[in-house]
């Protein structure tokens, strides 16, 4: 029986927010007297995660998701309702919750800059407590599963973007936390770098055990890596539940990606536009239909509910000569978006 | 309305308006300044007067205690308007490497900071010096005249600014060279106050290094207004000799300044920054 | 989970902790050589012109409040030497306005170690042994040119004395770098009270009594260098304050760490 790890129970995080006055008038009245409004976060947010998995955290931003993770961390205290983290309050005991957890910013590194990795990780060595042993088999493990070891004797200074992300996330599993955190790990890679960091990530969850939460915008690191996602938007969850469900609340969309003959001018854009044209006329109920496009192909989104895949191909197919096509299930992204927009029931 | 197109140098007025709001919106830096110049004046008040409790006689070196104060009380007020911080902007901006923006733009980059502190300068001025002037005048009960020596004064202080800009923009020049705005900022900060007379007023100064002080731009900046302005025993010719060294410092600091920039500009697009 | 062995976070175990982290400091800085002269100059410089200031007051004047030429330099050099832990070791607060404005401060919340600790240990200022040294100097020449005597007693009261005086201006920059978690941006605060450490050079007898009460208990410049100095020079009449140099120190300092904490405890970062 695995028992929750994480459990947040109707937490509230509500803020001061300042209203700066305009002008130079405004300045001189600010200085007076101050004008506040209250901003809620976080509303009323529940979840449980279970040891061992690796959940994806979404939202767009200012949706209060940096706050909640902020508060399962230790660093905000709620306004009100409980958090328990490794059978621990959090912002209760900061340090002793820190021992327990690893936290990983896409964007700033943990590491010291002007230091090898190595030294970063004897530091760390220190301030954790990790016995000699345990220290040396995870250096080790890292080092054959990725090859981490031609990287211990670099400066962080002198490491590209993906190294250093490497690097971070192997400092927080180091001391073996429970849970880990990891804030945007993959903003700014390129594809392989992307693809080697989700694969550490899946190798240190299963060999660990170790929970992960996911924060992240890119839809690659949800496919790749996890099976619960919540999403969380205006401070409150709109979704918290598996990828494989959400699939299936729009199931019925389909993806046709179509290229069309290239006219001696070449206009990819002038395709999409047309073809927009062409089914937003002939289907204007169709309230699911999208269209876009990119050089190679027109990309149009769904719903065989409302309009059948030969009903749009056969109005297209009058004005346009198709040359060639695909057909897709609906993609995360697009499923994420639809969930921003509208929500699930 | 001014048309901007016919006269395109007004468009640096709009640096200025901006550099204004911008002074005025550090209210409460600009309370905290003025309190530690007051703490500053406090202090070199119980300073001096315990100095010259030591003395046997009320005048040394020709200034008595209430000479010394006015000096030292008009200079602090005078260094906090001219203290302008270009050193610490120009610093960054070297280090953030966003100088090259502006040396894209079609604007020389020290008019382009002339006028940015341009606002800074004409609030200080309002803000420290005239209040200053205006409670010394006060309570010392009107011991400096106020005729012409005021308006060759204000002349005097317009030239002042200038050098001490200069100066200012040839030191900032040096942060290219290094990562330390620090060290050259308080290298820059310390001699000019010491060598200026705006610490110990150069009436102190054994021979030898009053002769070295007046040989050094420093004095121009500092001393000249202030002779001009309390020295009762000067005369037309006296006001015009003060200002026409001040006037030759502000070429040759004009010459130096824009020399080493021009030179260091070089020497950026030759290695590339 | 690991097995940990159940050791105290002990003050050794900070001691080396602090000496790992510092380190680092020192390593990216030495590759800067140019700037590690230049700042030194800068500080040599500095200390130089209140040395100059000095003696060309006493080239036309015999004395300042009673108290000769050499007499100021002994406490001008032990103001020097009580500032420099503050100058050295406690730099890190300069960049706490910066820190805390970009979000990266929050880095130093995951750690299960002290969070004051951590953010201090961070950085060394190198320049600051160039105040030492001449500090160093400016003492032992009025030391001589007083003929103070020599003997361990001595010079192991000017150490102490040295260490509590120096716990003043760390607590005065730690509570001016903690109103950092509260305003936006308050280095002009930190610069005001950075500003004071010029004042500790005089004699607070050349006050009236309230500023003398005011840099006594206030700002507690007074004990930066005028009352430690007084079993120096003026032996023979030490006023009661004097003695309270070493408790008040530690309150003032432990004071100051507290609000200091109060703040980081109270940081959440930057965005949403």
């Amino acid at each position: 029986m695995s028992d929750s790890i994480i459990k947040v129970e109707h937490i509230t995080k509500e803020f001061k927010i300042l209203n700066h006055r305009e002008g130079v008038k405004g300045m001189v009245r600010d200085l007076f007297s101050r004008d506040y409004h209250m901003l809620t976060a976080v509303n009323d947010v529940c979840m449980e995660i279970k040891q061992g998995e690796i959940v994806g955290y979404l939202g767009p931003n200012g949706s209060g998701k940096s706050t909640t993770i902020k508060m399962m961390t230790g660093v905000l205290e709620p306004t009100s309702g409980t958090i328990m983290v490794n059978g621990r309050i959090p912002y209760k005991n900061r340090a002793k919750n820190a021992e327990e957890i690893g936290v990983v910013f896409g964007q700033r590194t943990q590491l010291w800059w002007a230091l090898p990795a190595m030294e970063s990780f004897k530091i760390l060595k220190e301030i954790y407590r990790i016995p000699n042993k345990d220290f040396k088999d995870n250096l080790e493990y890292f080092d054959a599963l990725i090859g981490a070891g031609e990287l211990y004797g670099k400066t962080v200074r002198q490491m590209s973007l993906g190294q250093r992300i490497l690097c971070d996330i192997l400092a927080s599993f180091l001391h073996n936390p429970g849970v880990v955190f990891l804030d945007e790990p993959t903003i700014g890679l390129d594809v392989s770098i992307k693809s080697k960091i989700r694969e550490l990530i899946k190798e240190l969850n299963k060999e660990k055990g170790t929970t992960v939460i996911l924060t992240t915008h890119d839809m690659g690191d949800v496919d790749a890596l996890c099976k619960r996602i919540i999403i969380i938007d205006k401070g409150s969850i709109l979704y918290d539940n598996t990828i494989e469900n959400l699939r299936s609340y729009f199931g019925a969309y389909r993806t046709i990606k179509l290229s069309f003959q290239k006219n001696s001018a070449g206009l990819a854009a002038q395709d999409t536009y047309e073809v927009e044209k062409l089914l937003h006329t002939a289907f204007p109920n169709a309230k699911s239909l999208n269209v876009r496009g990119d050089e190679d192909w027109t990309e149009i989104l769904l719903n065989e509910d409302e309009i059948t895949m030969m009903q749009v191909l056969n109005i297209i197919q009058e004005k346009k000569n198709i040359t060639d096509m695909m057909l897709q299930e609906i993609s995360t992204e697009s499923v994420i978006k639809k969930i921003y927009e509208g929500g699930v029931q | 309305m001014i048309c901007k197109n016919k006269f395109p140098r007004l468009r640096y007025l709009g640096l200025t308006r901006g550099s204004m709001m911008q002074s005025l919106a550090f209210r409460m830096s600009t309370l905290v300044t003025i309190l530690g110049n007051v703490v500053y004046l406090i202090i070199i008040y119980y300073l001096w007067k315990a100095i010259y409790a030591s003395s046997p006689v009320a005048s040394v070196n020709g200034m008595t205690f209430s000479d010394t104060m006015i000096y030292l009380v008009l200079a602090s007020a005078l260094f906090n308007f001219m203290n302008c911080f270009i050193i610490w902007g120009m610093g960054r901006d070297f280090q953030s490497g966003q100088f090259v923006l502006y040396l894209l733009k079609p604007m020389d980059y020290q008019v382009f900071w002339f006028f940015s502190t341009s606002g800074q300068y004409i609030i200080s001025f309002f803000t420290t010096f005239l209040p200053t002037f205006v409670i010394v005048y006060i309570i010392t009960k009107g011991s400096f005249a106020l005729g012409v020596n005021l308006i060759v004064f204000i002349i005097s202080v317009c030239i002042s600014v200038m050098i001490n800009f200069f100066i200012d923009f040839f030191v900032g020049t040096i942060c290219l060279y290094t990562q330390s705005i620090w060290g050259v900022n308080i290298m820059k900060e310390v001699v000019v106050a010491l060598l200026s007379g705006a610490t110990i007023p150069l009436a102190f100064f054994p021979d030898k290094l009053h002769a070295f002080a007046n040989l050094l731009p420093f004095q121009a900046i500092y001393n000249a207004p202030l002779q001009i302005l309390i020295d009762r025993s000067l005369d037309g010719k006296d006001y015009l000799t003060m200002l026409g060294k001040q006037f030759f410092w502000v070429i040759v600091m004009l010459v130096i300044s824009r020399c080493f920039w021009n030179l260091s500009k070089r020497v950026i697009t030759v290695n590339g920054g | 989970m690991i097995n940990k062995d159940n050791k105290q976070y002990g003050v050794r175990w900070y001691l080396h902790l602090y000496k790992m982290i510092l380190l680092q400091d020192l390593k990216s800085k030495m590759s800067y050589r140019a700037d590690f002269i230049i700042s030194s100059i800068g500080m040599i410089l500095t200390n130089l012109s209140g040395f100059v200031a000095f003696w060309i007051i006493f080239q036309n004047f015999s004395s300042i409040n009673g108290w000769t030429f050499h007499e100021m330099l002994f406490m001008y050099g032990f103001s020097l030497l009580a500032l420099t832990p503050v100058q050295c070791f406690f730099d890190n607060n300069w960049n706490l306005r910066q820190n805390v404005y970009s979000g990266d401060f929050i880095k130093y919340c995951f750690r299960p170690i002290n969070i004051f600790f951590y953010y201090i240990s961070e950085v060394f200022d190198i320049k600051g042994l160039g105040q030492f040294a001449f500090g160093f100097a400016t003492i032992g020449y009025a030391w001589y040119q007083l003929q103070i005597p020599i003997s361990l007693g001595i010079i192991l009261l000017l150490i102490v004395e040295l260490i509590f005086a120096s716990l003043f201006m760390i607590a005065i920059m730690n509570l001016a770098a903690a109103t950092n978690f509260w305003l936006m941006g308050s280095t002009f605060i930190m610069i005001f009270t950075f500003n004071f450490k010029d004042y500790a050079r005089y004699p607070i007898t050349i006050f009236g009594p309230v500023f003398r009460f005011v840099f006594t208990f206030f700002i507690p410049i007074a004990f930066l260098a005028y009352y430690p100095c007084i079993p120096f020079l003026r032996a023979e009449e030490i006023p009661a304050l004097t003695y309270c140099l070493p408790v008040f120190g530690v309150l003032f300092f432990y004071l100051s760490y507290k609000v200091w904490m109060k703040g980081a405890a109270g940081y959440s970062g930057t965005g949403s």
